[in-house]
């Protein structure tokens, strides 16, 4: 799997320590709020249960007092509930209410029975209660049950509001670390552009140091790391053009003098002839080799794009290669921004590809979908071998076909030369199976509207 | 026979084209430098020059200058160097070709002889005048005028100019001004764009700013009034 990304790292840490931060905020300041609801709630009851206990207790100091009745008389509201011990006996406002007697906890029976008031919080059938005793005489004990149930809402209302502003500072944390992350990561974006200039063969492209103080360093080695790079490629380039032109001198030599040889063939004896023909097509394959060479050599550079005609380009070269012109397939607009001569190269390579290993051209195609154009030629020949195909488009890598039906004239370099021109717009170069048999070569070339 | 001047430094090299030449029924003269090859010239004007452009002492480009200065003979480069800065600069200087060592003779005789075509279309009767506004052509009469005073053009350059002017705000393309001015069927489109360049210098008042010789982006060039 591949590792997240600098971006998405950022994010998620900036999410994760937001997330960890309003998580213990929430908890916090959660219990805060419980405990002095509670505390408060519990004052209020225990206040609530003596003034009641008074009422009781002065109910009680009558004559065979009628403690359901005294009981009747106070106003608990709705939450509390009263019951009282008396000799033992548990009695409470009404019936219903006596079931209540079972739920005060026996801790608090005893410590009231010690004399002493008391408060505890349990849970009566699912609902916190808080139970408070308060001793009226040695045999008579005033309790009070007071439901929580309001309490306990508030504070599930409270812990949901806690979560849900938890969850989206964690959220808002993402978006900031989305944000960083990007202006952080800003001046990246300006190296990789430059860097992608660079492939694509604008070797001027450098990055300004003083742009971003942070990034000084980076860009100033960058900058040196492309300097280098570009001075190891011109000294390449340097040396292919002085190779080419000690190589193109004496070539004008060879050529001129060929021809001299060829027109004068028949007044040769006939191993004179035959030699006469062999240095003269010789001479013209290695014409055609220094050519291709020097073609190659130069391919990486910048394509140098402007409008251009691709279907005028095509029937020019279908003429020039004797194909007839009808052949030629435009879908899109034909008007492509591309090097015209790099992509007239393309056609005739493929062209004569075809024509020398694949039968000759059925087809030409040229297609513009979204800014990219593709060039297809079909042949009619055996097609490609499965194993061939990886490799076909490298420097003197000749196919199958081209091994049984070699006739001499190939330099082995003109799909190197198809792909590297591919390369040049941003595209790539690929053989497939034409259906219905033979090869079908195709160029993609990136950026053709402008 | 039509005579060739070939200015190449490279003693191989000239006696093979001279011999080449020969056997394609050219009259050939070899100058082993430029200042051999400007004297010979003054003395018997050949009818075509060709001219290498690393020449020792006065190189290429300055002797098609001094050639330039007083004939309009059809100039031909033949380098091995294939730089676009060389080839600009040599067709700047005003060559009407330039050609890449090493060239087969068949394509060079083809060449020369398009050049000569180029030349004989000139001597035809009937003088027509073609008018764009201030700019006027004859072509039978291989005169130019700008607000009537005349032009000194090129042949090639008056064949480019010709060739736009009989399609009036008609646009060519690159590919098809090479085919009719050049003859050629596969050729580099930087002769067009130099000469288009060369001509603007003499027939419009901007050349950075043409009214005449106009560009049409992605299409071609026109001329229009």
């Amino acid at each position: 799997m591949r590792a997240p990304g600098l971006r998405a790292r950022v994010t998620t840490g900036f999410a994760a320590g937001a997330l960890c931060l309003s998580a213990v905020m929430a908890v916090v300041s959660y219990q805060i709020t419980r405990q002095s609801l509670l505390a408060e709630r519990e004052e209020t009851a225990v206040r609530a249960a003596y003034y009641d206990a008074a009422i009781v207790r002065a109910g009680m100091s009558a004559r065979d007092p009628d403690i359901a009745d005294i009981l009747s008389t106070i106003d608990t509201g709705e939450s509390r509930r009263a019951v009282m011990q008396h000799q033992q006996i548990w009695y409470a406002r009404n019936a219903d209410s006596t079931g209540i007697s079972a739920a005060v906890p026996e801790t608090l029976q005893r410590r009231a029975g010690e004399g002493h008031s008391a408060t505890q919080r349990i849970r009566v059938d699912g609902t916190p209660t808080m139970v408070i005793a308060i001793p009226l005489s040695a045999e008579t004990v005033y309790y009070e049950v007071d439901s929580l149930a309001e309490l306990d809402r508030t504070l599930r209302l409270v812990a949901l509001v806690l979560a849900v502003v938890a969850l989206g500072t964690a959220l808002v944390g993402a978006a900031l670390g989305r944000y960083a992350g990007r202006y952080v990561l800003r001046p990246l974006d300006r190296v990789e552009r430059a860097a992608r200039d660079i492939s694509a063969g604008r070797t001027g492209s450098r990055l300004d140091p003083a742009a971003e103080p942070d990034l000084a360093d980076l860009a100033s080695s960058f900058n040196h790391m492309v300097d280098e790079l570009s001075a190891r490629v011109e000294k390449d380039r340097r040396f292919a053009a002085d190779v080419s032109h000690e190589l193109r001198s004496p070539l004008q030599t060879l050529a001129a003098a060929a021809s001299v040889l060829d027109r004068r063939r028949d007044k040769l004896d006939e191993r004179s002839a035959m030699a006469a023909q062999l240095v003269t097509d010789e001479v013209e394959r290695f014409q055609r080799l220094v050519e291709d060479l020097l073609v190659l050599s130069r391919a990486q550079r910048a394509a140098e794009r402007r409008l251009a005609d691709v279907r005028e380009l095509a029937v020019k070269v279908c003429r020039r290669c004797r194909v007839d012109e009808d052949r030629v397939e435009m879908q899109g607009e034909p008007a492509w921004s591309v090097d015209a001569r790099r992509v007239e190269q393309i056609l005739t390579n493929l062209i004569e590809n075809a024509q020398a290993y694949g039968g000759g051209v059925t087809a030409v195609r040229l297609v513009l979908v979204d800014g990219r154009g593709r060039i297809e030629v079909d042949d009619d020949g055996p097609g490609v071998a499965a194993d061939d195909k990886p490799a076909i488009f490298d420097r003197f890598v000749r196919g199958r076909a081209a091994h049984a039906r070699a006739d001499g004239r190939g330099t082995g370099l003109g799909l190197a030369i198809v792909a590297q021109h591919a390369a040049a717009h941003g595209g790539s170069a690929t053989v497939l199976d034409r259906p219905g048999g033979g090869a079908r070569f195709r160029v993609e070339l990136g950026g053709c509207r402008p | 026979m039509p005579a060739v001047l070939v200015i190449e430094d490279d003693d191989r090299i000239r006696t093979s084209l001279l011999l080449a030449l020969e056997d394609e029924g050219y009259t050939a003269i070899g100058a082993a430098n430029a200042e051999e090859g400007l004297s010979e010239q003054q003395r018997r004007p050949a009818d075509t020059v060709l001219v290498d452009l690393m020449l020792p002492g006065i190189d290429g480009f300055e002797c098609i200058r001094q050639l330039r200065r007083t004939q309009d003979v059809p100039i031909v480069v033949i380098s091995a160097r294939d730089d676009t800065h060389d080839i600009v600069a040599a067709l700047e200087a005003g060559a009407d070709d330039y050609l890449v060592k090493p060239v087969a003779v068949k394509e060079l005789t083809a060449r020369l002889r398009a050049l000569r075509r180029r030349g004989r279309m000139l001597a035809n009767d009937g003088v027509r005048t073609l008018r764009f506004g201030d700019l006027e052509i004859r072509p039978e009469a291989g005169e130019v005028r700008l607000g009537g005073q005349e032009v000194a053009v090129t042949r090639t350059e008056f064949q480019l100019l010709c060739e736009l002017a009989e399609h009036p705000g008609q646009v060519l393309s690159r590919p098809q001004l090479l085919q009719r001015v050049w003859q050629y069927d596969v050729g580099d489109e930087r002769l067009v764009d130099v000469h288009v360049g060369r001509l603007r210098h003499k027939i419009e008042f901007e050349p950075g700013a043409p009214r005449h010789l106009v560009t049409v982006r992605g299409l071609g060039y026109k001329l229009q009034p």
